[in-house]
């Protein structure tokens, strides 16, 4: 199951021929060029930020800055499903704090971790904008409102069956 | 450009357009508050600190990066800029830790400063701290990011002046830190621990680790560091006579900013409890303290006698490239007119002769032609058989930020990967000892495909046909086949030098330690000459000065054949100069080079020795046989901080005093002669060495009328005839704003950057045709090539970086590097204990795997006095600068 995620050789390679696509030595390619790379693997492996670095002429440690700083860009292997709880003012007042305790329990992991098999990803929102349906949450783009422990557990169930 | 008229704070002031409106209130002495503004950084407007208001609309502007506009009407101090600048420094103290009384910044604070210039007592917001944990086990520095501002300084530093990049922001909003690459510890990152985001950091974020004192310090002294010849200026910070803390210093035409791990932590030498306080005299074989007055009148007595039974030529002294330039003229005064010899060499002659001579012949000035700031501007930088990184930082760092800032192409020369790959456009990779075919080869492509400059070459140079005629061996195949680099290179990298409109040759011991050195560096001066890359102010041929003061010492005539300034002794009118100077007559014999002085003391014809500064045992090659000479002389007298190897085996030690302890001037790399003064009395009874020289004349009963090193400054002035010395300037030693000695960059004599104003000494240049001799057929049984080196963490051999407790702490071994695939054949894991051996010597150390080196390749560094590299090589020495090779050797690895 994690054999997928793990950075291989022909990975690595493949990293390089995007890179090479990019490498102008031009700085402003940076982001387009992680896009690229994310897109195609899901994250950007570490590893591959000294070759990043290189072909664009800045240092390593300004490459991770750089994705250090945009939370769109990750390093670590992502869920299929990205599970987006929302934490705005009318769900909170509706009870989206329980919801999010409750998906936490449902997939065993904590906000912004990734579960071992990685079908989900947690993370939480700020505002969805359907406060009517509120305490809402988002699974892989599709809005789920109205949330009550039970349609959570519905949404989980074969998650915890597996554990 | 017209200047721009703006108010600032109700006075009309102009600038150019361009300026900021900081930097116009610090020409117009107006005080604007900075944390994260330091002039030789890009601003970048982080802290917020130097705000200003526009009174025309009222907009608040931070004048680090606002550029002066006409009409703008600025005030730097009203009452809400004053407010303003209140909370923004109250929100960083809310999230500043409570530990200011036991912060090791103390008074030297910046944020503190302000917060107490700006009358901010207590903080009425709440406190929000940001913890962090203290972190780094490297003997250096510590990093407390509670206590980061986010100004990023620090980052700057390493990215724009060091080009390490080694951190940079990492996370953002309240989690953003200045972090490594994944955030790992400092020593297992690129970090080089330099020590200038140290020296930056305005806060207590950055500080140094493990120095001997806490607190303010007292005085602060404007010195020149005494490692490599690179000759940055530095400040000693003293305390209760200690050397406290060194920080860069304030003349900033060298180092920028910057200095190196050794400039920056490994001076602690000076305190080093191994150093000599009184002298010593062997008896019985074991050495007893005497004083001052016995030892010196010893060594006169037995200096005299033997002079008296074997004639003035049984004598020999070895000077310092460590020493100042006072001290060295002194001392060849001493040999020359009180011991009456021309026997006088010093360490120079291991790494620095090649340069001597073979740029002496060629352009007629023995040294680098062009200032580290021409390196800088160049378009291509030629770097051959030198790893600045470790040899000579500062140029290394003025390398990378030619090629990082100004878009400067790299070419890189060198058997061996060194870490200036990473910035190399073009990276050849010839066989070892193969240069002169190489460099002859470019020449030969250059001239073929029509790329020199030939105008230069028909006015400013001289024997072009015969070097053209020599060249005719020298095709593509054949330095293919040679070198073992592609003809696709060669001409790639001809074209690349000579296409170039300014190009620089920067090279170093891995072109002068070579056998065929002299040859090298005349090939190089040939390809300059060829493409007239001399005599502007940007590019030129760079002579990497291994030590402080290399170009000095053979400045101030510590040769055998030379008087100072380059007077040769054989000329007759020189010498009349110097014996008037003198009163007294000064002998005509040319002397004895180093290691023709070995030679006659094996042969017991040199009965005599005075080492000072100089550690033979382990900087000559083949130190065994080196040591069993100078244990049987005669007499040895040897003058040193530290009972080094050479020490030991001497009759009389006589203990000198450390840079920090003496005033005189050393001569850096390019010519510079900058000042070195005294920041604390001499150690116990330790003296500089000027004074021992002095006092052992004394005691020969032939006095030399010197009181102090200005006076023999002024006296190297008047006979020495070199534009770049001259008297020192009002007489504040200890004043740390003192003016560098050095005033030639402006001066008319060179030029700014033109040797003597474009021209020649003698009008015009030589070109020296060189002809290619392989090296030696290794022996059968060592199909090793060992190359040797510096490292960054250790200077020379090692004797004062081995003794400054950080340095040694963080590297503490030495070490062969071997690449991956020998070692497997050998079955030599990292970490194991081996055996190097050459048909001379052998020597014990750990493997150590690298990719740095290609198959049949060993690297090894000098500097570790445990393991001295160089009993692996026998004496061989080249036949004009009878220097020593000492870069490369035929050896056997074996597993122990």
């Amino acid at each position: 199951m994690n054999k997928a995620k793990t950075i291989t050789k022909a990975d690595l390679a493949r990293i390089n021929i995007i890179i090479s696509e990019y490498s102008s030595q031009q700085k402003w390619a940076m982001i387009p060029l992680l896009q690229k790379i994310q897109s195609e693997f899901g994250f950007i492996p570490p590893q591959s930020v000294p070759f990043i670095a290189r072909s664009l002429g800045v240092f390593p440690s300004q490459v991770q800055g750089v994705i250090s700083f945009y939370t769109q860009l990750y390093t670590q292997p992502r869920g299929k499903k990205i599970v987006r709880v929302c934490r705005g003012t009318a769900c909170h007042v509706r009870g989206g704090k329980t919801i999010l305790k409750l998906v936490k329990q449902h997939l065993d992991i904590e906000e912004g971790e990734t579960t071992p098999d990685f079908e989900y990803t947690l993370e939480t929102v700020a505002c969805i904008g359907v406060c009517a349906l509120a305490p809402n949450m988002v699974v892989s783009d599709h809005v789920h409102g109205h949330m009550n422990p039970k349609k959570v557990e519905q949404l989980f169930k074969h998650q915890e069956g597996e554990k | 450009m017209q200047p721009i008229t703006i108010t600032l704070d109700g006075r009309e002031v102009s600038g150019y357009p361009g300026t900021t409106i900081l930097e116009l209130a610090k020409e117009s002495g107006i005080d604007i508050p900075t944390l994260c503004h330091a002039p030789q950084l890009t601003s970048v407007g982080a802290c917020r600190v130097c705000l200003v208001e526009d009174e025309r609309n009222s907009t608040l502007l931070a004048s680090c990066v606002t550029p002066i506009a006409s009409g703008m009407v600025i005030n730097t101090h009203s009452p809400r800029v004053i407010e303003r600048r209140k909370t923004i420094v109250k929100l960083m103290l809310a999230s500043h830790p409570d530990s200011c009384l036991v912060c090791d910044k103390g008074n030297r604070c910046q944020l503190r400063q302000i917060a107490s210039d700006l009358g901010i007592g207590l903080v009425e917001l709440q406190r929000i701290p940001q913890m962090a944990s203290i972190e780094e086990v490297n003997p250096f520095l510590e990093r407390d990011l509670s206590k980061c501002i986010l100004c990023a300084k620090c980052i700057r530093a390493c990215q724009e002046l060091v080009v390490e990049g080694a951190i940079d922001y990492f996370q953002r909003g309240f989690t953003t830190i200045p972090a490594t690459l994944n955030n790992l510890p400092l020593e297992n990152s690129e970090c080089t621990f330099c020590g200038t985001c140290v020296a930056l950091c305005p806060t207590g974020a950055l500080t140094e680790k493990e120095k001997i004192y806490r607190g303010t310090t007292q005085t602060v002294v404007q010195t020149t560091c005494p490692f490599c010849g690179c000759g940055c200026s530095i400040c000693l910070e003293v305390k209760d006579g200690h050397v406290a803390r060194i920080t860069p210093g304030k003349e900033r035409s060298v180092h920028k900013g910057t200095l190196c791990v050794r400039g920056s932590y490994g001076c602690d030498f000076i305190h080093s409890p191994d150093r000599l306080l009184k002298p010593l005299v062997k008896s019985n074989g074991n050495f007893e303290e005497l004083s001052w007055e016995e030892a010196l009148e010893l060594v006169g007595t037995q200096f005299q006698r033997i002079k008296d039974e074997s004639g003035c030529d049984s004598l020999a002294i070895l000077g310092s490239s460590k020493c100042t330039n006072e001290e060295n003229y002194l001392l060849q005064r001493f040999a020359r007119s009180v011991l009456g010899t021309n026997n006088i060499d010093n360490g120079g002659r291991l790494y620095n002769s090649a340069s001597c001579v073979g740029l002496g012949s060629s352009l007629g000035f023995p040294g680098t032609t062009n200032y580290l700031s021409g390196l800088e501007q160049s378009e291509l930088i030629l770097v051959i058989g030198a790893d600045p990184s470790s040899s000579a930082p500062a140029v290394g760092y003025a390398i990378k930020r030619a090629v990082k800032r100004q878009g400067a192409k790299l070419l890189l020369i060198d058997p061996r990967q060194t870490k200036l790959l990473m910035f190399a456009h073009l990276w050849v990779q010839p066989e070892v000892g193969t240069d002169v075919a190489l460099i002859n080869g470019l020449a030969k492509v250059i001239i073929d495909e029509g790329l020199l400059d030939e105008e230069f070459v028909a006015r400013s140079t001289d024997n072009f046909e015969a070097f053209n005629e020599g060249l005719k061996k020298y095709t593509l195949e054949y330095v293919e086949e040679t070198t073992g680099v592609s003809g696709q290179q060669i001409r790639a990298a001809a074209r690349l030098y000579a296409r170039a409109s300014r190009a620089a040759i920067v090279y170093g011991t891995g072109i002068t330690q070579h056998v065929t050195g002299t040859d090298s560096v005349k090939a190089l001066a040939n390809l300059a000459l060829l493409t007239g890359n001399i005599g502007h102010k940007r590019g030129g041929v760079y002579a990497l000065q291994r030590e402080n003061n290399g170009q000095g010492a053979c400045d101030m005539g510590t040769l055998p054949i030379f008087l100072p300034g380059y007077q040769s002794v054989v000329d007759a009118q020189a010498r009349r100069k110097f014996e008037e100077s003198w009163g007294v007559s000064s002998p005509a014999e040319p002397g004895l080079t180093a290691l023709e002085i070995m030679k006659q003391a094996k042969k017991e014809k040199i009965k005599g020795m005075y080492i000072v500064g100089e550690n033979p045992a382990l900087s000559f090659p083949n130190s065994r046989l080196i040591i069993e000479i100078l244990a049987s002389i005669d007499f040895l007298v040897v003058q040193d901080m530290f009972l080094t190897e050479t020490a030991k085996l001497a009759n009389v030690v006589l203990p000198a005093a450390s840079f920090a302890e003496k005033d005189g001037t050393f001569t850096n790399f390019e010519g510079r002669v900058q000042r070195v003064q005294k920041a604390i009395p001499p150690l116990g009874e330790s003296l500089p060495d000027w004074e021992i020289i002095l006092r052992l004349a004394d005691k020969i009963g032939a006095p030399m009328p010197y009181s102090s090193p200005q006076q023999v400054m002024d006296e190297i002035v008047d006979t020495c005839q070199l534009a770049t010395y001259s008297s020192y300037e009002g007489n504040g030693h200890t004043e740390p704003e003192a003016q560098s000695l050095y005033q030639a960059e402006s001066s008319s004599h060179w030029g700014v950057g033109r040797i003597h104003g474009g021209q020649f000494p003698k009008g015009f240049a030589r070109f020296c045709p060189v002809a290619y001799v392989p090296p030696t057929k290794a022996k059968k049984g060592y199909p090793f090539t060992l190359l040797t080196g510096g490292i960054p963490n250790h200077f020379g051999t090692g004797s004062r970086s081995s003794r400054s407790t950080r340095l040694k702490k963080f590297s503490p071994e030495a070490f062969v590097e071997i690449c991956e695939s020998d070692a497997r054949k050998l079955a030599i894991t990292v970490g194991e204990k081996v055996k190097v051996i050459s048909p001379v010597g052998e020597v014990t150390t750990i493997a150590k795997i690298t990719d740095t080196l290609r198959q049949g390749m060993l690297f090894m560094p000098v500097s570790y006095p445990e393991t001295p590299v160089n009993e692996l090589f026998d004496i061989v020495l080249n036949s004009e600068t009878k220097a020593p090779s000492l870069k490369a050797c035929s050896v056997k690895i074996e597993k122990l």
